[in-house]
């Protein structure tokens, strides 16, 4: 929200957003980059619920793109920028033996590479691999990785049959029970990148720093007191606090450390916009900015959350997006979800254009980032697990060839892509969730 | 009856007389013959095709469970293995499988000798994990603690909720993400409590206009602006009113809402003013004290009777109507009366030394822990009041520094209970009467124990006789029990979703936010008048009464009743009766456009009858429910769909209850019509009870009173804890809910016997993991 501003800026804010490049080119802030070294590659997952409607998202081609199907029309201008994949599959999403809740199956393993446990307590799932790289190399910047998302949690009742709401909540997971809540308030996210915004002093500043990490010191020295004679369960939970403690301390150190207040030249937003395109724009802005800024290079954004109910008005759809997609096969629910599906992909071309627009040497933004944008069902009429829609946006430096379609044997485990991806972020894993080995044909043309 | 069910039930005899309590309980011969001839011969006909050795489907080789002693043997695995076959998941379709009435008794058999192995186990408590507060709990205990009016909903990330609520502690994670909003949320908590940090100099000026399209119109004498007010203090807020009504026009009130609640009201003129301008405007103003957060502020006319005189294409005309179009908020200034969190605070003047610093300090650490202080502790919080003299700060932000610390410590963020041995399992106690207090508390009020609470605990009394029953009464009394209404009421009954579900528009014109305040608003009295008046169930079914203010009784159809708030009003007719006739509760269990009949029904049976349908088993097309209007009514659809043997056992209990609501659409209002179709809201339950209406669908659930008072008892239970029912606690939910029906179904006796219970009572060290194969190894791909 725009507010009019009498008095002297008290806030972070310098001039409003402009129009054509809104992200001012923030050299300034990235002394690492700004010398001729090799831009750092980043990776970010773009999950959308509920499936896509795959007659309309994938070409009846291989290799070169040509004309792109409905769903991915927007993409049309970055055609030389992405590359579809065909027949990437989740084993561990499928029922198996346990019974319905496809949804927060689906949602749980996608990025963790893991049958989840079924239940509504005592979660259970893996590390996902954007958290097995942020683990790695999230030393080098200020957040190891950032979570975004659009859409509120369901406030009460069922998520999805017998599945705890934290698997639909969150996509990343930082140990196999602590999920990573994404932030969805555009003014939380503001905060967590660029400070609350109040006026301090470069004193107080340090002041705070300092206050800030004797609290810390003080809560880490009670809780291993306090740990000494608990049992496992409850040592874990612990365990957590403490590991989170440790991440704002290096968090506080690494401010410190850079000195600089990052100015992200855009007003400090107010409240969740009402309008779809308004908040995906918000969050994929900040997002924009904290890559551009190094501030982390791992990101999750969950569009909405698996079995979302949300009803596109935007679009002059009164009907929540999941009762849709169980459309039996009547085409004039299909085109609804076709036009959702379309919509959704608006928001993240509109994203794409930002990142390539931005330049980093000869490279853009783009160029060394690599974004899927994916979902853990193709068929959300059938639940179905195989030929998940998938596509990478990037080259993840110069690795990735783009402008392809690669269809890969059937049932090739998804994991396969996010080992290689891994990969390219420098972290070397043997095996990811089900993998079977990396996949081909993604980094050599 | 076949054969087979007659030897049946001769054997299930045995079964039951085997099973006689207290005594010693041993398989009998009649066991394994009920079991061989009930359970055998249907894995054997229609499962071993597939689950053999050799073919292993699914990786499941059913070889090792067809004797009776597997029962007890692999217990978890035939839990499994019921359940498939009673959810109808196995076996698939198309393949030929046993019939309903074989498929009971084979249930039967197999509950009856888990009911038979459970009664030899020695009750127990269960264990309740660690758990952080949540975000409720969180803006409580701080509002209880200081005095600060923090809503962590706005800035602390979503608790992840399982079994319904967000109280579960398995399921209640820290992330970094949250430990940085703890740190910043301390910090500015801390700041707000003792207010030493001086206010920015200049005040600032927020204007939320129109024709800038930041506010929201949520009708047309009202607008609506979300605006975040960063400092404690006075602000002056002023609204912009254009136009001008006739010459005759009566001054109007005007209403200011912060997050739904009546800040002010002020008179307003809105006649012509006698001046001549070219667009007639005028401004009115008021000061006010505003609490630092994200808040929603509305403003607007109350009781807007000249706007029905205008043409509505006339209502933002300048020259026909007076109106609302801006909202402006100049400040902050300092408040001129001290603020009640300093008041809490300084017990008494810390400029007096040390001693009186630690009193303050040790005070608050107590109450923040919940727990009497060492005296090592209080040193460790008297260092930040050195580290902040130290750092040139005033005694009073040295005091502050040590409050945020406390904020942020595992004593304060984390309820945990002790154990003399946290890893024996068998080793049963009471928790300590400190824990005890807790508990109570957070059941209760969501929040920390007061200090006639602490006290009672403190000094070993709480568990003295009568003391626990009167304090649970006082604490029902004082209004911080609301909680119990907003916590698990808002998450039992789904109220909470009333936030986030959007009726379209198009057809539903009248949603907006006072009709949605206006339905939660019913419903939460309605739940607190049972909690506080200690009423019987059977009135929250069919009560003749409800709890409405002039907006809701219009959307009902309900004379007389005049005036924004809200008042108990009896009921005459019978559209309305009980909690089905709330129209929240309609409106959460619809779609945006439409009813439908099978979440409704679904919502009956999970949140009252507690038998929630088991949920359709895989790739089976949900039902065409969208087909409403088009080909047919929505009941012809479902009966065709009901033809449908695996869609029938479940659907013809869930349609039929929801049939019965049908005469309530998507937003509860009463209609004899959907559509061009008249409505028909009559049913026949599995059971054979009909019913015709509304009216009779609640005479009809008045007779399962006992399930609903056993579903109540299972899901308070579950909130009381904090963690999920056990199949050991089927103990405990029998024995209270015996004590409910002996009551005669007294809300107030739950709460009780909830309290008094064994697992409110007690825990027992933890079950060590052993490695067990809870997942299949090898899953063939498809």
């Amino acid at each position: 929200m725009i507010v009019t501003r009498k008095a002297l800026n008290r806030r972070t804010f310098l001039r409003g957003m402009g129009t054509a490049i809104a992200l001012p080119f923030l050299d300034s802030m990235t002394p690492a980059l700004a010398a001729p070294t090799k831009a750092p590659v980043r990776m970010a997952f773009v999950y959308v619920p509920n499936g896509i409607d795959m007659a309309n998202w994938n070409p009846a081609y291989e290799g070169k793109l040509g004309e792109l199907p409905r769903i991915l029309k927007p993409l049309e201008p970055f055609r030389q920028d992405i590359t579809l994949l065909g027949n990437l599959t989740h084993n561990w999403g499928r029922v198996l033996l346990d019974g319905a809740g496809d949804h927060g199956r689906c949602s749980a393993s996608y990025l963790t590479g893991v049958h989840v446990r079924k239940t509504m307590v005592d979660i259970k799932a893996g590390v996902s691999c954007d958290q097995i790289v942020a683990n790695k190399i999230g030393h080098q910047t200020r957040f190891p990785s950032l979570e975004v998302g659009l859409e509120d949690a369901r406030q009460a009742g069922d998520c999805d049959s017998g599945y705890s709401c934290a698997y639909t909540n969150n996509l990343a997971w930082r140990s196999d029970t602590q999920p990573l809540p994404p932030v969805l308030d555009p003014r939380m996210m503001f905060e967590r990148l660029f400070g609350s915004g109040l006026a301090l002093t470069p004193e107080a500043r340090a002041r705070q720093g300092r206050y800030r990490r004797s609290i810390l010191d003080f809560v880490t020295g009670d809780t291993k007191k306090l740990q000494s004679d608990l049992g496992p369960t409850d040592k874990r939970k612990l365990d957590e606090y403490l590991s989170s403690i440790r991440e704002v301390e290096r968090q506080i150190a690494r401010a410190e450390k850079d000195n600089a207040q990052i100015d992200p030249h855009m007003e400090k937003p107010y409240g969740v916009p009402a309008d779809f395109a308004e908040h995906f724009k918000l969050m994929s802005d900040m997002i924009t900015i904290a890559l551009q800024a190094d501030m982390t290079r791992v990101v999750t954004f969950l569009v909405t959350r698996e079995g979302s109910n949300r009803a596109y008005r935007e679009l002059g759809i009164s009907d929540g997006h999941h009762p849709l997609t169980h459309h039996l096969g009547k085409t004039d629910l299909i085109e609804k979800v076709i036009q959702i599906n379309t919509y959704h992909v608006q928001q993240f071309a509109a994203w794409m254009e930002k990142l390539k627009a931005i330049k980093e040497g000869e490279n853009s933004l783009l160029d060394n980032s690599m974004i899927v944008y994916g979902a853990g069902l193709s068929d959300g009429n059938r639940h179905a697990h195989e030929d998940l829609p998938t596509l990478i946006a990037g080259r993840a430096g110069n690795a990735i060839k783009p402008g392809r379609r690669v269809v890969y044997r059937k049932e090739t485990p998804m994991t396969n892509l996010f080992l290689t991806m891994m990969d390219q972020m420098g972290v070397h894993q043997e095996h990811f969730g089900d993998s079977t080995g990396r996949i081909d044909s993604l980094t050599s043309a | 009856m076949s054969t087979a069910h007659l030897i049946l039930a001769s054997s299930l005899a045995g079964l039951l007389v085997a099973a006689e309590p207290g005594k010693k309980t041993v398989a009998k011969v009649g066991d394994t013959a009920a079991f061989d001839q009930s359970v055998r011969t249907v894995l054997q006909k229609t499962c071993a095709g597939c689950h053999n050795a050799q073919l292993s489907s699914g990786g499941i080789n059913l070889a090792p469970y067809s004797n009776f002693s597997s029962v007890a043997e692999h217990r978890g695995d035939w839990e499994k293995i019921v359940q498939k076959i009673r959810t109808g998941e196995m076996p698939p379709r198309g393949t030929p499988g046993p019939n309903q009435a074989q498929i009971d008794s084979l249930v039967k058999v197999i509950e009856g000798e888990f009911e038979r192995a459970d009664r030899g186990v020695k009750p127990d408590p269960g264990r309740v994990t660690a758990r952080r507060l949540n975000r409720n709990e969180y803006s409580n205990t701080i509002r209880d603690l200081l005095g600060v009016d923090f809503r962590a909903e706005k800035d602390f990330p979503t608790d992840d909720s399982g079994h319904g609520f967000d109280n579960i502690g398995d399921v209640l994670t820290i992330s970094p993400l949250l430990m940085e909003k703890y740190l910043v949320a301390a910090e500015r908590i801390a700041a707000r409590a003792i207010g030493a940090d001086p206010l920015p100099k200049k005040p600032l000026e927020f204007e939320y206009h129109s024709k800038d399209k930041k506010i929201r119109r949520p009708n047309p004498s009202s607008i609506e602006a979300t605006h975040r007010v960063d400092f404690d203090g006075e602000y002056i807020i002023r609204f912009g009113l254009p136009g001008e009504r006739a010459a005759d026009a009566k001054p109007v009130m005007m209403g200011f809402w912060m997050d739904g609640k009546l800040l002010h009201t002020k008179s307003v003129e809105t006649k012509p003013s006698g001046l001549v301008y070219f667009n007639p405007h005028s401004l009115e103003e008021m000061r006010l004290y505003l609490p630092e957060g994200d808040h929603t502020f509305r403003v607007g006319f109350i009781n807007d009777e000249a706007l029905k005189t205008v043409d509505p294409k006339d209502y933002y005309s300048n020259r026909k109507n007076k109106f609302l179009d801006s909202m402006t908020f100049v400040g902050p200034f300092a408040a001129n009366v001290e603020r009640a969190s300093r008041k809490k605070i300084l017990i008494c003047d810390p400029k007096t030394g040390a001693a009186c610093v630690q009193r303050i300090i040790s005070t608050l650490a107590r109450r923040a822990y919940r727990r009497p202080v060492t005296q090592n502790e209080v040193a460790s919080l008297m260092k930040f009041a050195a580290i902040a003299k130290a750092e040139g700060q005033s005694v009073e932000q040295g005091i502050q520094l040590a409050i945020q610390a406390m904020l942020v410590s595992p004593h304060f963020l984390f309820r945990i209970e002790r154990d003399p041995n946290p890893t024996d399992a068998s080793n049963v106690h009471k928790v300590s009467d400190i824990e005890l207090a807790s508990r109570l508390s957070f059941f209760l009020w969501s929040s920390i124990p007061d200090d006639e609470l602490l006290g009672l605990a403190q000094t070993g009394k709480l568990r003295a006789t009568g003391v626990l029953e009167s304090q649970v009464k006082r604490m029902l009394a004082d209004p911080r029990s609301g909680a119990l209404a907003d916590n698990f009421a808002g998450q039992w009954l789904e109220t909470r979703n009333l936030d986030s579900v959007k009726p379209d528009p198009q057809k539903f014109p009248e949603w907006g936010p006072d009709l949605r305040d206006a339905m939660k608003a019913e419903t939460r009295m309605f739940f607190e008048h049972f909690l506080r008046e200690d009423r019987p169930l059977a009135e929250f079914l069919n009560a003749r009464y409800t709890f409405l203010n002039d907006r809701l009784a219009k959307h009902y159809g309900i004379e007389g009743v005049n005036g924004p708030e809200f008042r108990r009003v009896e009921l005459t007719g019978d559209q309305r009766g009980g909690i089905l006739g709330h129209a929240s509760i309609l409106t959460v269990s619809s779609y945006p456009t439409r009813t439908s009949p099978v979440i409704r029904g679904k919502y009956v049976l999970q949140n009252l009858l507690g038998a929630p349908p088991p949920p359709p088993p895989a790739d089976v097309p949900p039902l065409d429910e969208q087909a409403v209007g088009s080909a047919g009514s929505l009941r012809q659809q479902l009966e065709k769909h009901r033809a449908n043997a695996i869609c029938s056992s479940c659907h013809s209990k869930m349609d039929a209850l929801g049939f019965g609501l049908e005469n309530y659409d998507a937003i509860g209002k009463w209609r004899t019509t959907d559509g061009k179709f008249p409505v028909d809201s009559s049913g026949t339950l599995p059971s054979g009870k009909t019913f015709s209406q509304p009216s009779e669908l609640r005479e009809v659930l008045n007779e399962e009173l006992p399930d609903f008072g056993r579903c109540l008892t299972e899901k308070l239970l579950t909130y009381s804890l904090g963690r999920g029912l056990e199949r050991y606690d089927k103990r405990t939910v029998d024995e209270i809910s015996k004590k409910l029906a002996a009551s005669g179904y007294r809300f107030q006796t739950l709460i009780y016997d909830i309290v008094r219970s064994l697992p409110f009572q007690s825990r027992r060290g933890e079950v060590l993991q052993t490695a067990t194969a809870a997942k299949p190894k090898e899953v063939a791909r498809r």
